[in-house]
């Protein structure tokens, strides 16, 4: 009997009599049953096992257990167009098998890599379901493209971000692709590597490969959770007594500095409570009415199996998640089907095809980029929203005032924020998918060696946007609209690539690779506004409505045609050499710019299999050691605007006359940016490779940065700036990877695996002499970063201040000069509210005055995996930690805005007598710069260093004896997990990974008005069958 | 398909400048489209009036939200301010649009005859007198502080479609005046007499809306004779005044006829256009603002409660209450934002030129008077200004002026009034005042341009 893992049968396996050519394979139970004599040997084979050779020795019945082939399975890398082992790969990879994110409570699998990949940093934004995450390989490596690696699968590369270009709905189309349905991800980092991918492999290249079926008897798989998901971190916020004694004490602050203590006329307080028909005091807690415990479940089910010939894999998902704020789901209904068919001895098939459809809902966050200031931000409201006012009035209808705002009930001022309940129970923000991901190749081998590929991929992703505004209350008020969009990004690429692999006198191994590559992607998408709902009762776009205006049309094309090589050669497995190269056309680029060539070399050599090191002393401790370099030369091209480099004029309208007018100034010379990488690096095996241990150096010059270079405003450009090619930048850092198997002892095992970067990024030439990007929050809203030459991209600016002077409680902030200045929100009339400390009038602080306060890049990060077995349990616990940066935690602003909001308990503890020492400056009524609300201040910057138990699993594999051999069950696990678990951090906002502008270069480090991440605890299953 | 097509995409919504002068149609796109420029959002649209009323003492922030202009109220506009940066780049981004038409048509003489292309630049230099004259109200020191020997702002008479000329030194405020009637002086010569309908004649310029924004231009200078020399062009000798050549302005029966029901009389010598399919909406809308938002409402101790504006003064119905709030409701139509925005109106010149006849060097106190009567009769035909207002130079100029803030409330006026005879901003609420001498009196030049333009 043949079996394999915990005892399970194996059939088709081939079991030959050694040396002659009879044989059979295994039945349906693992069993076979053959003559042959006493002391011959049998041969036991399998795809995806190792080989094993057993002695008869006269008996009667034999059992074999086979092993998965492990050194096959790991040990090789996808690198574009192909696959190398390990042992031949001189780059810079990094591998995640697919079952370590497949039952990870995220939507999509890149926001399950944290950690996981040496040099890979990825962040997640914010709460928000399917928020892409900030993904950066090896540091930021762009300033106005994007910095978001390319993604391949399957062969294709395809369309990442926020697909939806929603500013409510987060819609990553990475969320398309069951993570169950991922063999591995391969991460490409070195220039080397990455260049055959040329003008879009400058922010690195993720590859990947789907599941495909194997050989052998089907196999069934099914993988579920379920799980509840909180938001954590949330700050206190003041209760109904604590907000009218606060604001109650700022008023009266204002009317005593302003001059008014004895006019009559000039109110001593504005916040008067309210009281519930029960006598009992309003105090709202709009945490309760704003966030939820949010359930979640996943289901997985998949077939795979085949024969010599045809192999393949079937699989659907289903997936229901729910966020941490109310309304706030994900859905995801999902087949893929991939087959393989060898045809004739010289031609093989293979297709793959995935379809499914995914339903992003949410409220309005205020998190996604452009959105932090907001009226309509969830997360904003929920903190600054009156607790001493009701959610409903007495009669269940809205607490709204007449200028559609919240009802401020007794209070005597009015607030401009909306009541957040009737946002999330009448509105409707949606972006669904249908999305098409297949490929379709031949490959013809017609001899040894030589092989044909020809490829067609598709990416065919339908959008619709749905947006339902209620007339009721919000931002619909009063008319009620509707707004639908539909989008179709579609791609295709068509590749076709030649390869020959030749082995010359058993010592010279050679392979080539030539091909050419054609990708097109086309972006249409149309919609239209209806306002002024005939009804209340509407509440769609296909409703009855007086006025519909068009909106949303847009139309776009772009085209990359590529010519590339590979060429690879090692002598004796010992000295490896791989050259890159490709010529890429990209239709974005300016006339005559439009094609560039990229390439790289790299080498390795491998000591550990040259004599003299084998026999030296070292080896008996180290027992691999591998030494790789690489160079390489790599572009980016990543423009969000595919026209950038056309000058153009919009149409529109003047009332009712057709207009044209400059829109758009183009630079005709527009070219690719340039990156040139060196890598230098070890592979070292010590205790017979028990401790693996891989060390990389690198360093990426950038040249010809594309810059949008700021055009002075009175010149009248549209926008205030046009692209050009200017500007360079470095990344440089080390790469420290270890993975161990630290104890196999009996029935218990640890493996464990530590990665580490350390990454320098520094900006060393802009658009000329002196010259800095400003980076703002929310489009215009807030100047919140600076670019500046000497420093690393988007370092955090503001306004620097010195604490709160302990004579009156007023904040000081030192000015350009170095001068320190104070600020009296409340002041006589005629009088300066900036004074210096002696009192006298002083300049206002402006952005004149604005610091670079502190760099927002992290400089290291990594994570430490460890997986425990006992017997039939096992314990992963997973750690990322990421730190050397600030965050402006611009929330804080909000917290302690003295202004009609809702303010944070440390409020508590301002000013209030002369000599008293605090950070929180004395309360008066209407300040809105003191904290930094109004702009960007030092006291708000905090070190973001952390450390993070990002997931905590403990699995049981059950015995399948229990189920019976009837059941057809050969494996059951079930295991609970917890993700996001706990933050260790000094950090005093909700989380130091909180981006309020998403994945933007310029703008990294800012936390303002953002929900907090939530945590989940699942519980869940696997079964094989 | 062909390797060369698919890598030369032609984009298919806008059009590449190569192709602008290939049809007449085309270029008088170009010319709706420097109106286009001045009726963004951000300017004519609603928020350039908007701040122009907010800064002076007629209205309450209710909300301390810097997105709809507290900052600007509350006097508190620095070099980064948004509101110091969108005002200046959307009047500069309309510059630039009257630059690129007068030097296109230029370059393309072929394209419409002799007579439409003088028409053009007659109604570019018109637009582009507009935007100067909107800058140095706004960011340069009063004219009248020192005969504008003050720094203005820099003057850009070229089409800028490169990434070259950033630089570019101020010109005193003299100089940009100089332009702005210079520009106007040409635009009256070469814009015609009327257009072929009333909608034409109200959101384009004709030669006596040149003539009447040149009023306004030299009111600010001081030059009164100058003043009443144009206003003559547009004002009968007798009444009921009105143009006697070119589109026949004069004043409607009701005001709220210009407000309400008919956006193109004679009345509205200059308006913004608003259609379902194109309006100003959100935080710039004046409607929005004023009305529906209400984010300001009316100032108790303001030109409300003044004696000249009398209870049953017809004016008074753009007003609502809302408690003991008063809320201004002169652009109502919300959803779309259908009311138009005025942005020169004939009541405005006669109360021009009623202040010229009373300020010029041999003031005419009963002409001006008559004028100013006839202002505001039309809304109170029962008041008489009493001797005491019309009887002295000052006197009569005083009360033009409290009748410029009931006739003009929300119009745009308030800031420029009282800054162009140097009169300090009056407190209101929480705001302070401000006296001509404090920075905060004019508007900064914003952050941007300082750090890009290495002239300033």
């Amino acid at each position: 009997k043949v079996t394999e893992g915990e005892n399970s049968p194996l059939p088709g396996v081939t079991v030959l009599v050694k040396g002659t050519s009879q044989g059979m394979t295994t039945s349906a139970d693992g069993t076979f049953t053959m003559e042959c004599a006493p002391t011959s040997t049998l041969v036991f084979s399998f795809i995806g096992y190792s080989s094993q050779e057993v002695p008869v020795n006269g008996r009667s019945s034999i059992s074999v257990k086979m092993g998965a082939d492990t050194k096959q399975l790991a040990d090789v890398v996808v690198v574009g167009y192909g696959t190398q082992t390990k042992e031949e790969f001189t780059g810079s990879a990094a591998r995640v098998k697919g079952d370590a994110v497949k039952d990870l409570p995220v939507q999509s699998f890149d926001q399950g890599l944290a950690g996981k990949a040496t040099g890979v940093s990825i962040g997640q934004p914010n709460g928000v379901l399917n928020n892409p995450p900030v993904i950066r390989i090896r540091g930021v490596n762009s300033i106005s493209l994007s910095s978001y690696p390319l993604v391949v699968v399957d062969g294709v590369p395809i369309n990442t971000g926020n697909v939806a270009g929603s500013s409510t709905v987060a819609n990553n189309p990475l969320g398309d692709i069951n993570p169950a349905d991922i063999e591995s991800i391969d991460v490409l980092k070195d220039a080397a590597s990455t260049s055959i991918y040329g003008s879009r492999a400058a922010a690195g290249v993720i590859l990947i490969t789907t599941k495909s079926g194997k050989a052998g008897k089907p196999k069934v798989t099914y993988e579920g959770w379920a799980g509840v998901t909180r938001a954590v971190r949330l700050p206190k916020m003041l209760n109904a007594e604590q907000f009218m004694m606060i604001k109650n004490e700022a008023v009266l602050n204002s009317k005593i500095l302003s001059g008014n203590a004895n006019n009559a006329s000039v109110a001593s307080e504005l916040f008067f409570p309210m009281y519930n028909a029960d006598g009992s005091l309003v105090d709202t807690d709009w945490y309760k009415e704003v966030y939820q415990t949010g359930f979640s479940q996943n289901h997985s089910l998949s077939v795979s199996g085949g024969s010599e010939s045809t192999k393949y894999y079937f699989s659907t998902n289903y997936s229901k998640q729910r966020g941490i704020l109310k309304t706030n789901e994900f859905s995801r209904k999902a087949v893929r089907f991939n087959v393989d068919h060898k045809l004739t001895s010289w031609l093989t098939l293979t297709a793959n095809a995935n379809y499914n459809n995914t339903l992003n809902a949410s409220p309005n966050t205020g998190s996604l980029e452009g959105n932090a200031f907001g009226l309509v931000g969830s997360a904003r409201l929920a903190w600054l929203s009156a607790p001493n006012v009701p959610v409903y009035n007495p009669d269940g209808s809205y607490n709204l005032s007449t200028a559609n705002t919240l009802g401020m009930g007794n209070n005597q001022v009015s607030s401009n924020f909306y009541n957040p309940v009737p946002m999330l129970d009448l509105n409707k923000y949606t972006s669904e998918n249908d999305h098409i991901l297949g490929t379709f190749a031949a490959d013809f081998h017609p001899v040894k060696g030589l092989n044909y590929r020809i490829s067609y991929g598709v990416d065919r992703l339908k959008i619709e946007n749905v947006t339902f505004q209620s007339g009721v209350h919000g931002p619909g008020y009063p008319s009620g609209n509707a707004t639908n969009t539909s989008i179709a990004a579609n791609n295709w690429d068509f590749t076709n690539t030649l390869t020959y692999n030749l082995t010359v006198a058993s010592k010279h191994s050679i392979g080539l690779l030539a091909g050419y590559d054609r990708q097109k992607f086309d972006n249409a998408a149309w919609g239209a506004t209806r306002s002024n709902s005939a009804d209340i009762f509407f509440n769609d776009f296909q409703g009855s409505y007086g006025t519909i205006i068009p909106a949303n049309n847009a139309l776009n094309e772009r085209a990359l045609v590529s010519v590339f090589g590979r060429f690879t050669y090692d002598y004796d497995k010992k000295y490896f050499l791989t050259v890159n190269f490709r010529r890429d056309g990209n239709s974005a680029l300016g006339a005559g710019k439009k094609y560039g060539n990229f390439g790289g070399v790299s080498g390795g050599w491998s000591l550990a299999e040259e004599n003299f090191y084998r026999n030296s002393s070292l080896a008996q401790v180290m027992t691999g050691l591998k030494l790789r370099a690489s160079w390489g030369k790599i572009g980016n091209a990543n423009l969000t605007n595919w026209y950038g480099s056309l000058s153009l004029y919009n149409s529109g309208l003047y009332g009712s006359a057709a207009t044209w007018a400059f829109s758009q100034g183009g630079n005709p010379d527009l070219g690719w940016e340039t990156g040139k990488q060196t890598n230098v690096g070890a592979d070292i095996g010590l205790f017979n490779d028990r401790i693996q241990l891989d060390l990389t150096y690198y360093r990426n010059n950038v040249d010809g940065l594309i810059l949008n270079v700021p055009q002075s405003p009175s010149k009248g450009i549209p926008n205030n700036a046009m692209l050009m090619n200017v500007g360079s930048m470095y990344n440089r850092g080390f790469e420290v990877g270890v993975t161990a198997n630290v104890l196999e002892s009996g029935k218990f095992s640890w493996n464990t695996n530590f990665n580490y970067t350390f990454n320098k990024n520094q900006v060393t030439a802009l658009y000329g002499e002196g010259t800095e990007i400003v980076g703002t929050t929310s489009a215009t809203a807030e100047t919140s970063n600076i670019t500046r030459v000497g420093y690393s991209v988007g370092s955090l600016y503001g306004a620097k201040t010195d604490g709160v002077n302990p004579e009156n409680g007023q904040r000081i902030f030192i000015n350009r000069e170095g001068q320190r200045v104070q600020y009296n929100h409340a002041v006589p009339s005629g009088q300066s509210r900036w004074t210096y400390l002696d009192g006298s009038a002083a300049p206002a602080i402006s952005v004149s005055d604005y610091q670079l306060l502190g760099n927002a890049l992290p400089k290291f990060y990594g994570g430490f995996n460890n997986t425990f077995r006992y017997g039939n349990f096992d314990l992963g616990v997973n750690f990322t930690y990421s730190g050397g940066n600030y965050v402006m935690n611009g929330s804080k602003g909000t917290w302690r805005d003295q202004r009609f909001w809702n303010n944070t308990t440390e409020v508590l503890d301002r000013w209030t007598t002369p000599g008293q020492k605090t950070d929180i400056p004395r309360v008066v009524y209407g300040d809105l710069l003191s904290n930094g609300s109004s702009f960007p201040i030092s006291e708000n910057v905090e070190k973001a260093d952390y450390i993070r138990l990002q997931t905590a699993s403990l699995g049981y594999r059950v015995p399948v004896q229990l189920f019976g051999a009837k059941s057809g069950i050969s494996s059951v696990r079930v295991y609970t997990q917890v993700f996001n678990a706990f933050l260790i951090t000094k950090y005093s906002g909700t989380d130091p990974d909180i981006s309020s502008n998403g994945n933007s270069n310029l703008t990294p480090g800012v936390d303002k008005n953002s929900i907090p991440q939530g945590r989940t605890f699942t519980f869940g299953v696997n079964v094989g069958f | 398909c062909d390797e060369k097509d698919i890598m030369n995409p032609v984009p298919q919504t806008s059009l590449q400048g190569t192709f602008l002068f290939d049809t007449p149609e085309r270029v008088l796109g170009q010319v709706n489209g420097m109106y286009a420029g001045l009726k963004v959002g951000n300017f004519f649209g609603g928020r350039f009036p908007m701040l122009s009323d907010i800064r002076g003492e007629e209205f309450i922030n209710r909300l301390q939200n810097v997105f709809t202009g507290y900052d600007a109220w509350n006097h508190t506009i620095n070099s980064g301010s948004n509101d110091a940066l969108t005002t200046w780049s959307s009047a500069y981004a309309t510059i630039n649009l009257t630059n690129l038409v007068i030097d296109g048509l230029a370059a393309h003489p072929n394209v419409v005859d002799a007579a439409t292309t003088a028409q053009y630049v007659g109604e570019a230099k018109f637009v582009r007198a507009l935007c100067y004259f909107s800058l140095i109200s706004f960011y340069g020191q009063p004219y009248v502080k020192n005969q504008g020997a003050s720094p203005g702002v820099p003057l850009r008479m070229k089409g800028e479609a490169s990434p070259a000329n950033n630089n570019l030194a101020r010109s005193t405020v003299a100089q940009v005046y100089a332009q702005i009637i210079k520009d106007l002086d040409d635009a009256e010569a070469a814009l015609p007499l009327k257009y072929s309908s009333d909608l034409l004649n109200t959101t384009r310029a004709h030669r006596n809306t040149a003539i009447a924004l040149k009023t306004r231009v030299y009111l600010n200078m001081g030059q009164f004779d100058k003043v009443v020399t144009e206003a003559k062009k547009v004002v009968s000798d007798a009444t009921p005044y009105k143009a006697a050549t070119g589109v026949a302005h004069q004043l409607q029966a009701d005001i709220n006829t210009v407000f309400t029901s008919s956006y193109t009389t004679t009345e509205s010598i200059f308006s913004m256009p608003m259609t379902e399919l194109d309006n100003i909406s959100g935080q710039s809308s004046l409607g929005y603002e004023y009305n529906l938002n209400q984010e300001y409402n009316l100032n108790a101790t303001g030109i409300l409660g003044n004696a000249q504006w009398r209870t049953g003064d017809s004016r008074r119905t753009m007003l609502r209450a809302s408690g003991t709030t008063m809320y201004l409701m002169k652009y109502r139509k919300a959803n779309p934002y259908l009311d138009y925005v005025p942005v020169i109106r004939y009541s405005e010149v006669l109360l021009n030129y009623a202040e010229a006849l009373a300020r010029q060097s041999t003031p005419d106190l009963a002409k001006a008077t008559a004028v100013l009567t006839a202002v505001h009769q039309r809304s109170d035909s029962g008041y008489t200004f009493p001797a005491a207002t019309t009887s002295s130079a000052t006197a009569l100029t005083n009360a033009i002026w409290v009748e410029r803030r009931i006739e003009l409330l929300g119009e745009g006026f308030r800031s420029n009034d009282l800054l162009r005879n140097m009169l300090p901003i009056p407190s209101k609420g929480t705001a302070p005042s401000i006296t001509s001498s404090q920075p905060e009196y004019i508007f900064p030049i914003p952050n941007a341009e300082i750090s890009s333009n290495k002239e300033l």
